[in-house]
Order: structure tokens, then sequence, then C-alpha cells
């Protein structure tokens, strides 16, 4: 066991945790913030994308014990946060979750993308989410959310693709 | 027809056809779904399993790690328990099938890499991963049965010995001419195209894996299981009959799944080991599939192999089908849908939306050293699709026509619905031609065909190609009971309870896993009852609390469940009256339920639902005698009237580019005209179509699960086992018609599955045309880039041979 020195979601953490626990497992199992679903356990498919200082990161390839001293925020730890809230209300309106487990982490995912990247065309929107796999919606209503949100904080997406895709697709 | 025809009803804001937002979408949008993941128990321990490495041999010993013997447990102690825990056996009344014997952990034979063979228990599922680890299993290896045509004509070995082959059942469906008449049919057909044709193996794959959590309550002797589950009274029926405890005893609840799409249609091994676990132990337990798991050790779905030849005149107007396909079911017969499902339906299904004067499939349902199938989202629709779709443009190219006008000479008219087909499917309505009509003009063919005369700058070749399906949805106890498999559905059932404030709860013994049940069967509600639909409470999921279902599967949810909502309501209402003629003291026929509110005709006396419910339940002494005293509470239960299904339909229309140097295939524009009837909630059908289409379109392209010689899996991580990402999928233009089902509560059909089925054969069509100018054709799917470059050399290569011979 290591202990570990860490802010969650704004609350100053000491903790003690097993060199091999990642830093979902250690949020979910030892902190019961369940919000962070687990896709794949190898940094593939995203839904556990959460922030470490400020940056979207997955939480399944990164360690509890490297995060001494860093700020951790979780799907549990956006309420005031006024682009995850325009972004909430657009993921209802667009249709942009199903069965809701991607859900987390593609919010996380999208808030950086509207905040770092405003007025971003759908192309690139598109490739910013390829880190981020959904099964149930198709990815529509999520691009779409992405872009309403923009197109609310005055920065409208650019032009967007109609029916063309917008880029090169990535061979298998 | 009445397609496009104004609604009958305003439209309604909140009700039936309105794009109301979803209920669910608050808690999953805080992170607060309750995922199996997520649920602990008090003392509750983990489990992980020692899992085969090979994918045939004899279990000789199972070696249990020193100090850890009371933490492993094998199939010998489960069978020491009284009652023994039995194997997973799905009989099937279909002359000829084959069981298999599945137990929960293998016994003297593993059939497949991943099958389980030692449940390990420990505080954590890390330790339990390391007791896991330490499991020593001594095998004898056996030749690996991988591929089906191998498994059927010369097996290497027998995967179930006492069989004497490797076929878990063969059918064989005929329908129109027979015999000399077909055969002279067959001399006399002016086009006949003959292909071989393979789909993948693909992986379910849902964002969510399977997972299990039980624990036995001993307050009322029961057995709680919460599981990631799409039909969790099935899954009670299976746990009863393996563990040899009644169904009462058995309470299964699936809470938040995260996506199904036919992966957790299912009893699981894992869920016989853990409900035997928790009362051996008296702890609860978990167990959470990991993404290495779901990929190599659980089921796949959709293998199949065609070798198929279409008969048609000269205008490429169909007349006949000729078929055998071979289905790969793997090692076992899951229950309760069977290893027979998918060959059986591609039996019966191949002819489509044809009319044709003779068709003959024969099946064989092969059983390889490979995980079992499962009816993923579609089921055979999608393989089926490919191949009829493929041969049909196949045989328009052979009649020189345009593969649409092949179609359009072929398909059911609209006035001859409804149409009974020659495999006896009875077809509810639709205009499938409109439906070709619409989508040639929507993707505007004659504007690709005029691009395709000029060489593309970059190099690329541009192809156009459509298909299109039914997708017979909410079939029941009339299509189902001749399989006798362990699930035949019959009346689907609602529990409608109104709470003394007068809100509503629903109980159905369906699941919602992404389809957004709690929203449109609330619709529903308020279409009948006019109570808010934010006052409508759904329970779902839980064998505790809800009717009997044979749970969601076969995009039968909205029929069904939806048909049984609105008895229920209608019910209500029937109460609600009764109640309220008794308190105004008026005739039952002047009191009118509008707007959620219950008034008498000449308006003089009026309650709301709440205030009538407070009245039935907290102000008894009101109610004169003679008010009906069942109160406010009732079962609806629900048939379609006509119960061989509801026909949605679509033609699917791309446009593609394909790199001749890369084969890389880019999709250029993508077109859906799609009929599902009546729409309960246009933004839903919407979704569905939407998510169906990218998972078609990882059919099409991406998806593959490959297996070597040995039986191994050579895809065991998401990096391996492509799924279709935001860059991989297009934003289909989608357009509606609307022709009502005659057989359904409101017209509608059910249409969860269809954007799944055709994206295979339309995409195939489009990059064959795509190809044509090289002489190569695709029969394979995906059309991975290796595919492509394989396909354009073999056509380089038969070129370069013709020239050869010409210049000798």
């Amino acid at each position: 066991m290591t202990t570990i020195r860490l802010t969650v979601n704004g609350q100053p953490i000491e903790a003690e945790v097993q060199p091999r626990t990642h830093l979902a497992d250690f949020l979910r199992e030892q902190q019961l913030l369940t919000g962070t679903n687990l896709g794949c356990e190898h940094g593939i498919c995203g839904a556990c994308t959460l922030e470490i200082d400020g940056a979207p990161a997955r939480s399944c390839i990164t360690y509890a014990i490297d995060c001494e001293g860093a700020s951790i925020r979780t799907i549990e730890g956006f309420d005031g946060d006024a682009p995850m809230a325009a972004l909430r209300a657009a993921f209802s309106t667009e249709h942009a979750l199903q069965c809701g487990y991607c859900t987390p982490g593609m919010l996380v995912t999208a808030r950086d993308i509207v905040t770092r990247l405003p007025g971003a065309p759908e192309a690139r929107i598109r490739k910013e989410l390829s880190g981020n796999l959904c099964r149930c919606t198709g990815y529509a209503g999520i691009v779409r959310a992405i872009r309403a949100v923009m197109a609310q904080s005055g920065t409208p997406s650019g032009p967007g693709l109609a029916s063309v895709r917008p880029v090169a697709p990535t061979a298998p | 027809m009445d397609h496009d025809i104004a609604r009958a009803r305003p439209l309604s804001t909140t009700g039936v056809g309105a794009s109301l937002p979803r209920k669910e979408d608050r808690r999953f949008l805080a992170g607060e779904g309750e995922f199996v993941g997520n649920i602990k128990l008090p003392g509750m321990l983990h489990v992980a399993f020692a899992r085969s490495a090979v994918a045939h041999g004899r279990v000789l010993a199972i070696h249990k790690p020193a100090g850890f013997e009371g933490a492993v447990f094998t199939m010998a102690d489960l069978e020491a328990g009284s009652p023994p825990v039995g194997p997973i056996r799905v009989l099937s009344s279909l002359p000829g099938f084959k069981p298999s014997s599945q137990w929960p952990l293998a016994r003297d034979k593993v059939r497949q890499v991943g099958e389980p063979i030692a449940m390990c228990v420990a505080a954590t599922r890390a330790e339990a991963e390391d007791i896991a680890d330490a499991v020593v299993v001594d095998i004898e290896d056996l030749p690996a049965v991988v591929d089906m045509l191998q498994a059927r004509d010369a097996p290497p070995a027998l995967v179930h010995e006492e069989w004497g082959d490797n076929i878990f059942l063969e059918t064989l469906v005929e329908g129109g001419l027979k015999g000399d008449e077909f055969e002279a049919l067959k001399g006399s057909a002016a086009v006949k195209v003959h292909r071989r044709l393979r789909t993948a193996r693909q992986s379910m794959a849902p964002m969510e894996g399977r997972g299990v959590v039980c624990t036995w309550n001993t307050r009322l002797d029961q057995l709680e299981m919460y599981t990631a589950a799409q039909m969790p009274h099935i899954n009670r029926a299976g746990l009863s009959e393996t563990l040899g405890i009644d169904q009462a005893s058995i309470r299964v609840i699936a809470p938040d799944v995260g996506g199904g799409f036919g992966y957790k249609g299912i009893l699981l091994p894992e869920e016989i080991c853990l409900a035997w676990l928790t009362r051996h132990i008296g702890r609860p337990v978990k167990w959470i599939e990991d993404r290495r798991e779901q990929l190599i050790a659980n089921t796949n779905c959709r293998e199949h192999h065609y070798d198929i030849t279409v008969y048609a005149d000269a205008r490429g107007r169909l007349l006949a089908i000729d078929c055998d396909s071979v289905i790969d079911s793997g090692a076992y017969s899951s229950y309760p849908f069977s290893a027979c499902l998918e060959a059986a339906q591609v039996g019966s299904i191949l002819p489509g939306p044809y009319k044709m004067e003779a068709f003959r499939c024969r099946t064989w349902s092969v059983s390889t050293n490979k995980p079992p199938i499962l009816p993923y989202r579609g089921v055979a629709r999608a393989g089926v699709c490919f191949a009829i779709e493929t041969l049909i443009d196949a045989a328009a190219l052979a009649a020189g026509v345009e593969p649409h006008e092949a179609r359009l000479a072929s398909l059911i008219e609209p006035d001859e619905m409804p149409y009974d087909n020659i495999t006896r499917k009875h077809f509810d309505s639709g205009d499938y031609p409109e439906a070709i009509r619409r989508a040639m003009e929507a993707i505007d063919l004659p504007a690709w065909r005029a691009r395709q005369g000029t060489p593309e700058p970059d190099g690329r070749l541009i192809g156009v190609g459509h298909a299109v399906f039914c997708e017979q949805a909410a079939h029941g106890t009339s299509v189902y009971y001749g399989w006798g498999i362990p699930m035949v559905p019959g009346h689907e059932q609602c529990g409608a309870r109104m709470t003394p404030d007068g809100r509503l709860e629903l109980r159905i013994g369906a699941q919602s896993h992404g389809q957004s049940l709690e929203t449109t069967l609330a619709q529903v509600a308020n279409e009948i009852l006019g109570i808010d639909p934010a006052h409508v409470r759904l329970v779902h999921g839980d064998t505790g609390v809800t009717p009997y279902s044979t749970g969601t599967w076969g995009s039968r949810s909205m029929v069904m469940s939806g048909g049984a909502v609105a008895e229920a309501c209608t019910l209500m209402v029937e109460r609600v009256r009764d109640i309220a003629a008794h308190l105004f003291q008026v005739p039952l026929d002047q009191v009118v339920l509008a707007q959620g509110r219950v008034s008498d005709r000449a308006g003089v006396q009026s309650l709301t639902l709440a205030e009538l419910a407070h009245v039935w339940y907290r102000q008894p002494q009101r109610l004169p005698p003679g008010v009906n005293p069942a109160g406010l509470e009732v079962i609806g239960g629900y048939k379609a009237r006509v119960d061989t299904g509801t026909f949605s339909y679509a033609c699917h229309a791309v446009a593609v580019a394909v790199d001749p140097g890369t084969g890389a295939v880019e999709l250029l524009d993508y077109v859906i005209v799609e009929d599902a009837g009546t729409l309960v909630n246009p933004m839903v059908v919407d979704g569905q179509i939407y998510g169906g289409t990218a998972q078609g379109i990882g059919t099409a392209l991406f998806e593959e699960m490959r297996y070597d010689s040995q039986g191994q899996p050579l895809a065991s991580t998401l990096a391996d086992y492509m799924l279709p990402g935001a860059t991989e999928v297009p934003a289909p233009r989608i357009i509606h018609m609307e022709t009502r089902s005659p057989y359904t509560t409101f017209g509608q059909k059910g249409m969860g599955e269809g954007g799944a089925i055709a994206p295979g054969a339309a995409i195939a069509n489009a990059v064959n045309d795509a190809l044509r100018p090289l002489g190569a054709e695709l029969t394979e799917l995906p059309m991975s880039p290796r595919r492509v470059m394989a396909a354009i050399a073999a056509a380089g290569s038969a070129a370069g041979a013709v020239a050869g011979r010409g210049a000798a």
C-alpha cells in the first residue's frame, strides 16, 4: 500500500492504494464515485474519461499512485459548471445518449471540445471524439449536441457536412 | 395505402407521436446510472474465473492453488451440492435438433477458448484474478474445429462426440414450384447468377459488458440477482432449471443495462455459478465481465456462409432462389434462443420482400470450437440481406438493367398487402417500391452515374448502391411455438397502479437498456389517460414486481409492452370513471376523462386524477356502495390481433469512394428511407436508426472476430476488434414513410434492429459498383482494406491470365 494525496472534485483526499490499482478503480471502489464507467480497461473506448489537472484522461490506464498531487474531476464534479450544464441539456435535446454507459466519458470529452476548440468544424469535432466509442447512437446526436452548444456560446461550429462524411476513413 | 396520410388525431406534444425528451437522461447525464458494476452489497466478495486457454481439449485435472483450496470451486463442487447444479441444455422440438450440454464450469471437456473452468473468490477482483492465475489445469489437446465448412464436411474432430457429426440442425425450406417444374424454371431463366458469400463472425460489444451481483435473502429464502440482462424472466427460468430451485425462490433484477443488442439475451454460466456460490459461502458475490472476457470468452454472432444461385428473367425480375447456407453456431446452444435460430431464420427470410416462383434453401447449424453465437441486432437479417441484395445487383447487371429496376420488378406491391410470401411470411403492410423510388431520388442516382463518367482527380473509384429489407418484429406465439425452445412469447402484460397522489406506476416484464421505454411508454399512458408523462414511473426488468415477459428482443417492446400499457391504461380509465360516477352521483355514461381530469358531461363536477386517487385511498368514507372494489390497480394484457409480426422496412442507399491503392472505403452520402408505421417518439426512432446503421457500418467495413487454425481468437482488445467511431460513421439522411400496421394498438411497428440490417448489403453493392471497371467484386464482409485489395489483385491476375492466354 502507498499513501497518496490528491484532490478529487475539489476535496483534498489522502488514501492508501495498491500500486497496481488504476485511477478508475480507486475512484469507484474506494471513493464510491461510480459515475466513471469502465468500458475496456485498456485505453481504447474512452468510457472512463475524466479530467486530470483540467485535461481529459483515461482513468483506466492511469495508476492511482501516479496521481499524487493531481486534481481529478469526475462526472460528479461538474455541478455549477456552465459548459457542462449546456452540454447536458443539449445531449438530452439532441438524443445524444441511449443506454448512458459511454455518456460520462463522452461529456467530459465534449466539454473539452467546446471549451478548447470553439467554432471547430464538424470534421474536427468528429476527430476529437474518435477516442470515445458509443455503441448506441451512431454519434449523430452527440455531434449535433456539441455543435448546438458551440452555437449557443456564440462560436458556431464551422461548415456542416450535410450528408458528406467529414474525414478520410481510418483503415482497420 | 395510407402512408403519409394526415394523422387521424392531432399531433400530440406529450403522447403518441411526440419527440418528447427522455425521462431516462437525467441520471445518466449526472453519472448516476445504476449499472451492475456500481452495485455494492455489505460483505460482498469478488469472483474471477480461470478459463480455458485452448479451444478443444479433455480436462484431465484441475489443481487448486495451495492455501486457496477454499476459494476455488469447480464443477465437481457445484455438482456435490443438493440439488446438484446441472448443465445448460436448450431443447428444441425442431426435428433432428441435437442439444448440447454446457456445464457452467467445464467438466470433462473444454470446447472453446475462454470456457470457464474454475471460479475463484476473494475480497477484491484483483486478488480473485491472482488466484485464478494460479489455478493449473491439465488438458489433453484435441484438434480444434475452426472452420464451419470443414466442420460439416471433413471435421478434424467432433465438438460433441455423442452426436457423430458437428451438425446442431439441418433444415430445408421450400416454396412455390418444386421438382421438375423448379428444374424447368432454372433451365429457362434468362439470367442465372451464382455466388459464394461469407459474413464475418462478430462481437456485439455493448459498451458495458455483462455482470452479476447476487445474494441469498434469508428472510425471503430467495436468491436476489442483479444482472445485466435483456430478459430477466427468462434468466430466472433458466436459473431455476439449472439450479433445481423453484422460480418463486429467485428474483432477477436487471438494473440500468449499458447496451444489449442481443449480447445480454442469454442465461449465463457465470450467473449459475454465482447463484450457487452466494448460497454456498453465505456472502454476496460479484462478477463483472472485463473486455477481454467479452471479446474472447463470451458469445459472438453472425458467421454465415451462402452458396446461392438466383434466377431472373431478362428484365432482372426475380424468378427463383436456390441456396445452401451454413451458420457457424459455435460450441454450445445458448439459452433460450438455441443454436438453431440463426440458420432457421436464414431459411425462412431469405426471400426478403420479393415475389418469386420457386424457393429452396437448405441450412446447416454447425458446431465449432468457438464461442456460441447469439442473435445480434437484426439476427440473421444482416447476412440474409447481404446475400439476396448482392445477388439482385448481380442479376440486374447480367440483365443489363439498373439494380433498382430489378428490385421494382420483383417487390411486393402495396395493393397486394397484406401479403403471404413464398415462405408464408405474412407481410402486414407497406409500400416497398415507393421506398426505393424515394431513396433513388434522395441519393440522386443520375448525378452519381454522371460523376462515374469522369475519372476522379484523386484516382479513387466512385460507386453507388442500395439495399432494401423487411424487419419482422414483435412476432409472437404463432411464429415461435414451432421451435419448441424455452421461450415462446404469448400475451404481454402491464401492471398499472395509481398512487394516492395521482401518479401512475407501470410495471412491465421487458427491460429498457437504451430503447427509451421509460419515456415512450409514459407517452402511451399519456395518450390514453391524459396523465403528464412526468407523473408516470416505469418499473421494468425486475421479476419480483413485474409480470412475466420474454423480455426485450426482436424489436418487440414498443408493440408488445406498448400494447399492454395501452390496455392497462384503458382499464384504468374505466376504474377512474366508475369511481367518479359514484362520487358525482351521475350515470357512468355521463363521466368523461380528458387531459388528466375526470368530469361530468354537464361540466358541473370535475376532479383531477390526484384528487380522485386521494378520495379512493384516503377518504374511502366518501365512496358510496356499489363502487368497484378493485380500485386503482389493474393488469392489462395484450397480443397483436395478428401475431405474426409487424413488418418495418427501409431502403438504404449509399455512395462510396474506393481507393484502389489502399483499399479504403469512404462513405460519401448515405440515405435511409424508413417505414416503421406510427412513430411513438420520432426522436427515439431516429436514434435507433442512427445507432443501428453505425453498427451495420461496422459489419460492412470493420468488425471481424478472427480465429487462427488452433481456434485462438485474434482479437482480444478493442484495438484488434475495431468498433466504428465518430470518424467512421456519417450522419445518414433519414426519410420517413408511415404505413401503419393494421394489427397493433397505434399502428406502430417494431423497428429497433433495422438500421443494422442493410448497411453491409448497400455498401457492398456500392463498393462493387465502384470496382466494376477493374472487374473486381467483394463477396465477404467486412470489406476491410485487405479484402478490397485482395479482390482487386484477384481481378488483376484473372485479367492477366486472360491476357496471357490471348497472347499465346
